[in-house]
């Protein structure tokens, strides 16, 4: 199966970047197929522009030839995995930002235009996956926030359907942690990836 | 309210969302509180955190400089006023990378020796008010956990004054709402503005 590996964190000594090639390592042991978009390495441009605002409802909502060539590897993708830190409970916002232009009306839903409901687009997706690192405890975030994982499991799966499968692997009170706990996070990570 | 900082998310100046920046500014200067307008797309905000931002993380803010003006707006402040449009259930990345890269330590929060999680430094910021147009339903917001306003209401709050109140202003079905739903959403935005400008 196609898997893309969508990845957000500026530095290339992060755990984050550690995670990626974990994530990669497992998914390519299961014999799938793996492209990585690292948002920070390709200078990724984050803002929704003002004529992409403006083109959102039309029939060509893409203008950007990137931002074309992501849609087109989402479109043909089954497995969509996502690496970040979790920053202000939720994505750090170049990854938010990708989520924003490369989901648009015609890649990942349409509206129907009588009743107003949304159609998915993405139904191709059978995993939705989510590998991230939170400073905060794990009570913490359960009762405050989790922002990341609610935009992933439920409004994401408006644009999969609701048979898509969710994988969420999360570390918390990661500056806290010792080097044997991350290493055994990282080994997890792998683990659960080649079983995907 | 006497300082209000308003930060302002929508790439458009021509959108609903600018009309409502507008009648913010309108009710807060008519309630007579001093306010700073950072219209983000307007002054080409980037909002990806940088290497070096990433890396002097938890430095002391004169490592960051050239945010300086930034830190400046949330110290001045006693409310923060935020309008954006809501996409995919929060802030658009414009506003989100703000909050990245401006909440730094030293300004927005510490991180003493040992502590688990962060504390506290905006103890000047005593109110939070956000203004906002979802395209979905109420219904279907509360389904999805309605992870802009957790951001805001609760993380943020999180590291404002412990008594911060909050106010969350917020029209559904935009995208299918008459003129005069909107002439009336408008109208409650100002009156409501003007009467926590006071």
């Amino acid at each position: 199966m196609k898997a893309l590996v969508v990845h957000a964190h500026p530095d290339p000594d992060s755990f984050s970047h550690a995670l990626l090639e974990r994530v990669v390592a497992g998914l390519e042991s299961a014999g799938h197929d793996v492209a990585v978009l690292d948002l920070y390495a390709v200078d990724y441009s984050a803002a929704m522009s003002c004529s992409e605002h403006l083109a959102y409802s039309s029939s060509e909502p893409i203008l950007d030839p990137v931002v074309a060539h992501h849609a087109e590897q989402l479109r043909s993708c089954d497995i969509l995995v996502f690496v970040y830190p979790t920053w202000w409970s939720s994505y750090p916002a170049i990854l938010k930002g990708w989520i924003e232009r490369t989901l648009v009306p015609g890649v990942a839903f349409d509206i129907d235009e009588e009743s107003g409901k949304l159609k998915p687009l993405l139904s191709r997706i059978e995993r939705l996956v989510g590998v991230t690192t939170h400073g905060s405890p794990r009570w913490y975030v359960k009762l405050i926030n989790d922002n990341g994982r609610r935009t992933m499991t439920r409004t994401l799966r408006a644009c999969t359907g609701l048979r898509v499968k969710t994988t969420w692997l999360a570390m918390y009170e990661l500056d806290a942690r010792s080097p044997t706990r991350r290493q055994r996070f990282l080994e997890r990570v792998q683990l659960t990836m080649g079983k995907v | 309210m006497n300082n209000v900082l308003l930060v302002h998310a929508h790439p458009n100046p021509d959108s609903f969302s600018h009309e409502l920046r507008r009648r913010v500014e309108n009710g807060i200067r008519s309630g007579g509180a001093a306010v700073r307008v950072r219209d983000l797309y307007a002054e080409s905000f980037d909002p990806r955190l940088t290497l070096a931002e990433r890396r002097s993380h938890l430095e002391p803010p004169s490592a960051k400089s050239h945010l300086q003006t930034y830190f400046e707006d949330l110290t001045w402040c006693d409310t923060i006023v935020f309008v954006h449009p809501t996409w995919w259930g929060s802030q658009p990345a414009m506003l989100k990378g703000w909050i990245d890269r401006v909440w730094v330590r030293g300004v927005a929060w510490e991180l003493p020796e040992g502590a688990r999680r962060l504390q506290p430094s905006l103890r000047n910021v005593r109110r939070l008010v956000t203004v906002t147009t979802h395209g979905s339903s109420r219904l279907v917001n509360t389904l999805q956990g309605a992870p802009g306003k957790r951001i805001v209401n609760r993380s943020l709050r999180a590291i404002c004054h412990p008594l911060c109140r909050t106010e969350w202003i917020a029209m559904y079905r935009c995208d299918t709402a008459e003129r005069s739903d909107r002439e009336a959403f408008l109208e409650r935005v100002e009156t409501t503005l003007l009467k926590l400008s006071r």
